[in-house]
């Protein structure tokens, strides 16, 4: 195979990567602290993609500023959902051991809604926008080329990780998250209020989603029936960057991102996800904890 | 002594359940009444073969729809290119799924938390997405997302072919009833007691010595089998299939509802959802599907919600504690007298 074109693909495939694993974070985060998989991660991002596109073309508003708006709406959204939603679970079992199974169910219901009524309301259509600066691109010698607004959803989403894991080390707020995580029973013996860390850990994972669909939109339509697919993409990247870790999902996504890349050089893009699935078995198999987790 | 009367009960309400159902195809002739009783009967029977595993072991699958869809495929597949009979060809199709349903389970089974339940999701819509896009393989035709035809043979009972819905209402009555013996009897077998020890604590269940591993797989390959079994009914039935309808996470999740809604881990509960739900959504598709697509989904998902918050152990719990009071009552009525 060239190597030029191999080193193409593998480019392509990091900024790629970059994006998956800013979109698992929330996915990871909530799993860390609460245990519940937030089966309708997908269709918040979808939401996410969708803020910033009516913005855009009922107001004008440059995507990049709507990341102002996307971000507290999603953050409300996700705050909700935990509050009205899985809050009652946890008052039900006194030990606050959640079943898993319960908590993903009711997360799936809320997806199940969400799509369809964003279907109900805008149809079926793929909706995207163009920005002037979007068809420009950086040029990396003759042939490497990445486009401006790609190159700058991978920046802000490093840039975005790296924050949060900040906030989640130096802020009070952070400590009583990370405490939470650890045990929650000790958390509440020390005065943290974990029904309410539950709610912001919620909106935030939901959040970091506002963000990165702003993001997204410059350069990937949306349609109703996209949360799935991410969904399952970010379920693929926690389980091998290592569940509830961080920095691991920005690596999970980088694999992901690159195996895609490189294997649509072989194959067709779609069936390039075999390889995926294919790493993740192997992944399941000889290190379950994941490429940084801990133990499980 | 104390669960006789029970048990005669229970026994007489099997025995009116089963004339009631044999029955029903003398009663209603409409052919769109009769099919609404064969999709009941279908969901209920693949919503029994998803709580063998899940119902029984807590270990979630949201990637059933998979295993209906290797079933629908290899027995479609089998017929038109080697001419093989569907009747075998479901044989070798349930074989092939339980075959994959232990190699998915196997790497998750070892492990604790949610990595059976993430797995069989990306499993499931990652051999959808590689179906919809593949045309042809090894030179088989897959004909990607337009999917199969059953190829017509007219009334041939030894194609799984037949004129009018009724053999299929048969047919498919008689496979409800084996998955619900097979369940029935699994509940009191050792290997039921297993599973409902790893169900409550996995890691005592294993401190007694239960080969935890071992028993999650066996009731899988259970699952997996007859599951498949049903995707090659689907298939028959229809006589079309696609990977979206087959293998897509609608299907799935729509047997976790019935399972779920109806109660879990009981023999009676996924029944029970199937017939409250498939007819209430065969009725708001035909009815609204047209002005509103999707609604019909919108109201599953609020079932799903309203019954994960208000009744976690399904609509079996309620049910079971009225005729149970009924039972005492009549009891304790005979020991007045």
């Amino acid at each position: 195979m060239d190597p030029i074109i191999l080193g193409i693909a593998v480019v392509n495939g990091v900024i790629l990567g970059g994006l998956y694993g800013a979109i698992a974070i929330g996915l990871s985060l909530i799993f860390g602290v609460m245990r519940v998989i937030n089966f309708a991660h997908g269709s918040f991002l979808m939401i996410g993609l969708f803020i910033p596109y009516w913005l855009w073309q009922l107001f004008g508003i440059n995507p990049y500023v709507s990341v102002l708006a996307a971000a507290p709406a999603l953050f409300a959204l996700g705050y909700a959902i935990q509050a009205v939603l899985i809050a009652p679970l946890y008052r039900r079992e006194r030990a606050m051991v959640v079943e898993p199974v319960s908590a993903l169910m009711l997360t799936a219901g809320a997806g199940l809604i969400m799509d369809n009524v964003t279907f109900m309301a805008f149809g079926p259509d793929f909706r995207g926008i163009t920005l002037d600066f979007a068809s420009k691109a950086l040029w990396i010698g003759d042939v490497l080329n990445i486009n401006y607004t790609r190159l700058a959803a991978f920046l802000v989403s490093l840039a975005l990780t790296a924050l949060l894991s900040l906030f989640l080390v130096r802020t009070d707020l952070g400590r009583a998250i990370r405490s939470t995580a650890q045990n929650r029973d000790a958390a509440a013996l020390c005065g943290i209020n974990v029904m309410r860390i539950y709610n912001v850990t919620f909106g935030l994972g939901c959040a970091v989603l506002g963000v990165v669909g702003c993001l997204m939109i410059p350069f990937y339509p949306v349609s109703p029936s996209i949360g799935l697919a991410f969904g399952v993409r970010s379920f693929i990247t926690v389980v091998l960057g290592g569940i509830g870790s961080i920095p691991g999902c920005i690596l999970g996504g980088l694999v992901l991102g690159i195996v895609e890349s490189v294997a649509a050089q072989f194959v067709t893009a779609t069936s390039a996800s075999i390889f995926s699935f294919m790493i993740f078995i192997l992944v399941l198999f000889f290190r379950p904890t994941g490429l940084l987790g801990m133990k499980v | 002594m104390a669960t006789q009367p029970n048990d005669r009960n229970r026994v007489l309400t099997a025995t009116a359940a089963a004339i009631f159902l044999v029955a029903i195809p003398l009663g209603v002739t409409d052919e769109y009444y009769l099919h609404v009783f064969v999709a009941t009967l279908y969901f209920a029977y693949m919503a029994s073969a998803w709580n063998i595993v899940c119902g029984y072991t807590g270990q979630l699958s949201l990637g059933h729809s998979a295993l209906s869809g290797i079933g629908g495929y290899v027995s479609t597949l089998l017929l038109i290119n080697a001419g093989l009979s569907p009747w075998i060809g479901m044989i070798v199709g349930a074989i092939g799924a339980a075959a994959v349903g232990v190699l998915v389970g196997w790497p998750c089974f070892r492990l604790r938390g949610p990595y059976f339940a993430l797995t069989t999701i990306a499993f499931a819509e990652i051999l959808r997405i590689w179906t919809e896009n593949t045309e042809e393989i090894f030179g088989i035709e897959l004909r990607g997302a337009q999917g199969l035809s059953v190829p017509l043979k007219g009334h041939a009972p030894l194609l799984f072919q037949f004129d009018g819905k009724l053999p299929y209402y048969f047919i498919i009555l008689a496979m409800l009833t084996a998955v619900m013996a097979i369940t029935w009897w699994m509940e009191r077998s050792r290997t039921g007691f297993y599973l409902k020890a790893i169900r409550a604590d996995q890691d005592a269940a294993e401190a007694l010595g239960v080969n935890s591993t071992r028993y999650l797989l066996s009731a899988m390959a259970i699952s997996s089998f007859l599951t498949a079994l049903g995707g090659s009914f689907y298939a028959q039935y229809f006589r079309y299939i696609n990977p979206e309808r087959n293998m897509g996470l609608d299907f799935s999740i729509e047997l976790a509802l019935m399972g779920i809604v109806g109660g879990q881990g009981t023999v009676l509960g996924p029944v029970l959802g199937a017939f409250l739900l498939t007819p209430a959504g065969e009725l708001t598709r035909a009815t609204l599907g047209g002005k509103f697509p999707g609604l019909h989904i919108v109201i599953y998902g609020l079932v799903l919600i309203l019954g994960m918050l208000f009744l976690p152990k399904g609509l079996i719990q309620p049910l079971r504690r009225l005729l149970g009071r009924k039972a005492t009552a009549s009891r304790s009525e005979e020991t007045a007298a």
